[in-house]
């Protein structure tokens, strides 16, 4: 989960790892048509043009951990054709092209049309999955939130606000364990199945509610004592700057999208 | 005595919305720059209330009324911002969980200043001298949680002194740490008395803690009335039994030395730190040799603190009683950890133990695979010759009760009758016979008016003795509980522990995990000391405190045993650690 934390410190890392310089909005702008464009497309190269393009900027442009790596390398192909069967599995038959029989088994057929239609939809998620990358590694929290603050003028309360509440979730996430403890202890484990897990999951809901309102109030407090909020505008000791290599970036990246469109609408008949 | 005041509370009083009480009511005091003034009050008086409002938080941010004027630095804190008096003001607050907002030490403490708007190399350098202060500067690259408690604490001092406020408020500072957190807060804040640039109020119950490093009292009486302002000295000396009957706490010395005057012990001027006691002590020609069995038992006030003679001193005489608890070569890993090392003990039945340890040493996992709450190894474990490790939840549920240290978690009900019932409904007690034991439950803890109410309503007292009540409901012999005292003030911990101690009385094996070390002397017969995952030492009270076990296991012995080994003159008196045990 290294790779998520949103307080990770920022590196330099090689002149060539270019990703981690750009402003997190130039990433996130520059992926985002594409990513809205993915999910609207059926066929199967545009999915893997774009992956192929988001993967090539990932190995050039960023450093990332090798668990990461190994995640996308081995995870991705797995997570690929086990999603391609499951959809070819769920999709119509009616729907598809069946001239091609691959599997029969009793009344059931699997037509080669189902999965070429399930692969399609599992190269759209890894798509759009990895685009998410190239924004989601390259960049840490606090500097998104601050490229919203001065960027886009989200006001810093919000924002800062936001980041201070992901402090919440590691905390809550022990108190949750804590409270089950207490409740094994107290014989409600009872029960096997769904309704009883939910039943079980109700109980949790307020003690930890109860908690959290209590830990929120408190750091509202030491945030207010902290002049939080006191002013319009706060020192950023870290500005995050939209230049040129951002527009650069962003140009680029919108220019090869749409050359990727156009030649797979033209190419394919 | 020309000298501006920093801080002028005039007529301060202060309801909060959803109360009647004024509490502070009517409070006035002045301090000057340069001053360190203790603020105490039994609890309930508004201390805290009071404390938040000297930053402008009540009323700006705590729904409540107030009356009186509080002037900072010639601003009043109603009509100036919470914002703007954070300049001159910085306050530090009880939790050090709930004051970090940022994910590294130095932005954190850059935090504060950035929202004054403050330029860059400014925010640096102010951030840069706080952390070396308080000796963080090294980790500042840091995730804050990866500090100790009482590093995260400091870590608060560094972001108030980075506001640059003259008046620093630091509300409770210790009541969450553990001993060895308690003296590096104290270590630091006694280098900025030292300094002598800021001004401190400080709200705290550990008197043995503070008492050296204040000049200042104010004491808040019950109903939140101004009761005493003056030199520190004279206000705890000078007052001793209105203070005792507010239901202030004392220094563990001067409450030593009060006992010893009443049974004869000529002491000319009470003391109010242990080398103080030390030296009074040395002072007098002649004392009694001890032990001595015959105690004085007419000093109300001081049986506050020593409720427990008679459990100390009766339940270890219990020879050949029962074995309640066997533990057996308990080894506990977690991942790749390993939490506990063959711990090997054997509490008898009727004891009432602490287990100690500095963070991390165990404590709390020994308690949990004791109860199973976290199954320990098969075999390993005995409470009542039952195996935690196999036992379904009924049958562990009749021979050991846990108390979580909050107890909100184990509330499963939404009644507090039926949160009584709910463990003999689990056993599937006869429904009469349920209906006639929470009666008697409810009575027992006092909680008789109180059973159709929702248990998260209750009081914080309430809702501890609910818990503990819960517990003891299947007929359990042992009951154990998790740092049952943390974060409370002394009064609501002594509530606590004179239940404890009246249940043990009554046969119930107790066990308890807790820092609180005078807590330990004046309660517990018997004390189990852990260190990194081994049982270091496991014996009475009297003998274990008085070894060196406690400071080999990183912790340090409460601070009558810290007078009493001072004493040169009287070598049968300095292994005395309990007030119990003085003459």
């Amino acid at each position: 989960m290294t790779t998520l934390d949103p307080y990770r410190e920022r590196v330099e890392y090689a002149p060539i790892r270019f990703l981690h310089r750009l402003n997190p909005l130039a990433k996130i702008g520059a992926t985002l048509p594409a990513m809205g464009f993915l999910l609207f497309t059926r066929d199967i190269v545009t999915p893997l043009a774009f992956l192929a393009l988001a993967l090539v900027l990932l190995i050039i442009g960023a450093h990332l951990p090798w668990r990461l790596w190994l995640a996308l390398g081995l995870g991705m192909p797995v997570l690929v054709s086990f999603m391609t069967l499951s959809f070819a599995i769920w999709v119509d038959p009616d729907k598809v092209d069946r001239a091609v029989t691959l599997l029969t088994i009793g009344d059931y057929r699997l037509y080669l049309g189902s999965v070429l239609v399930g692969l399609a939809t599992a190269a759209r998620l890894m798509a759009i999955l990895t685009l998410g990358l190239l924004a989601g590694t390259t960049s840490t929290g606090p500097d998104l939130v601050r490229a919203m603050v001065q960027q886009l003028r989200v006001p810093y309360r919000i924002g800062y606000t936001a980041l201070a509440a992901y402090r919440f979730v590691p905390r809550f996430g022990h108190e949750l364990q804590v409270i089950r403890s207490a409740h094994r202890v107290r014989g409600m484990a009872g029960g096997r199945g769904p309704i009883a897990g939910v039943r079980r999951y109700l109980g949790y809901v307020v003690p930890l509610l109860a908690g959290a309102i209590r830990h929120a109030e408190r750091v509202a407090l030491a945030m207010d004592a902290r002049a939080f909020g006191a002013h319009a505008s706060r020192t950023e000791r870290h500005l995050v700057p939209f230049r040129s290599r951002d527009w650069v970036f962003m140009a680029l990246f919108l220019a090869a999208s749409a050359a990727i469109v156009l030649f797979i609408e033209r190419s394919l008949p | 005595m020309t000298t501006k005041p920093l801080l002028e509370v005039r007529g301060v009083r202060i309801r909060h919305d959803d109360r009647e009480a004024w509490t502070p009511d009517d409070v006035s005091f002045t301090v000057t720059p340069g001053e360190v003034v203790l603020l105490l009050g039994p609890s309930g008086s508004g201390k805290s209330t009071l404390a938040l409002a000297l930053n402008g938080l009540v009323p700006h941010a705590v729904p409540a009324t107030r009356e009186g004027t509080v002037t900072v630095a010639g601003k009043s804190t109603v009509t100036a911002t919470v914002g703007q008096l954070s300049a001159h003001v910085a306050m530090v607050f009880q939790d050090p969980d709930s004051q970090i907002v940022t994910g590294t030490l130095m932005d954190e403490v850059c935090f504060g200043p950035e929202n004054l708007r403050l330029p860059v190399d400014d925010v640096l350098a102010r951030a840069e001298r706080a952390l070396r202060q308080v000796g963080l500067w090294e980790r500042r690259g840091e995730n804050p949680d990866r500090l100790s408690g009482g590093g995260r604490q400091r870590l608060a001092i560094a972001c108030a002194l980075a506001l640059g406020s003259p008046l620093i408020v630091l509300d409770e500072p210790t009541a969450n740490l553990d001993p060895a957190g308690i003296d590096e807060v104290y270590a630091v804040l006694r280098s900025l008395v030292e300094e002598g640039d800021h001004t401190i109020v400080l709200v705290e119950h550990n008197l043995d803690a503070a008492i050296d490093l204040v000049d200042r009292a104010v004491v808040i009486d019950h109903s939140g009335r101004l009761a005493f302002d003056g030199p520190v000295r004279s206000v705890l000396l000078d007052n001793v039994d209105a203070l005792l009957a507010m239901g202030v706490w004392l220094p563990v010395s001067t409450l030593a030395a009060l006992r010893l005057r009443e049974a004869g012990v000529p002491i000319a001027e009470l003391p109010l730190t242990p080398s103080e006691l030390a030296a009074a002590l040395d002072e007098v020609p002649s004392l009694v040799e001890l032990p001595v069995v015959e105690r004085s038992r007419d000093l109300d006030e001081l049986d506050l603190v020593s409720r427990s003679t008679t459990t100390g001193a009766g339940s270890t005489t219990g020879e050949g009683s029962a074995t309640a608890i066997s533990v057996k070569n308990l080894t506990v890993s977690r991942g790749k950890a390993t939490l506990l090392r063959h711990v090997s003990l054997d509490i008898a039945a009727g004891e009432f133990t602490a287990i100690v340890g500095v963070n991390g040493a165990g404590k709390t996992t020994l308690l949990q695979a004791i109860a199973g709450v976290v199954a320990p190894p098969r075999g390993a474990v005995s409470v009542g010759g039952l195996d935690p490790a196999t036992a379904d939840v009924r049958a562990l549920a009749a021979s050991i009760g846990f108390v979580f240290q909050n107890p909100e978690h184990q509330f499963v009900r939404t009644t507090v009758a039926d949160e009584l019932a709910h463990g003999l409904e689990i056993a599937r007690v006869d429904r009469v016979e349920i209906g006639s034991r929470v009666d008697a439950m409810l009575e027992r803890f006092g909680l008789g008016a109180e059973r159709d109410v929702h248990p998260f309503l209750l009081s914080g007292g309430q809702k501890r003795r609910l818990s503990v009540g819960t517990a003891l409901i299947a007929g359990a012999p042992v009951l154990a509980l998790d740092e049952p005292t943390f974060g409370q003030d002394r009064e609501r911990a002594a509530a606590l522990l004179d239940l404890l101690a009246q249940l043990n009385d009554e046969g119930t094996t107790v066990l308890v995990v807790t820092h609180d070390m005078q807590l330990v002397a004046d309660y517990a017969s018997s004390v189990a000391i852990l260190r990194d995952g081994e049982l270091l030492s496991f014996g009475d009270t009297a003998t274990t405190l008085a070894g060196n076990a406690l400071e080999q296991a990183g912790l340090r012995p409460p601070p009558l045993a810290q007078a009493m080994r001072a004493v040169t003159r009287h070598p049968s008196w300095r292994s005395i650690s309990r007030l119990a045990d003085l003459p």
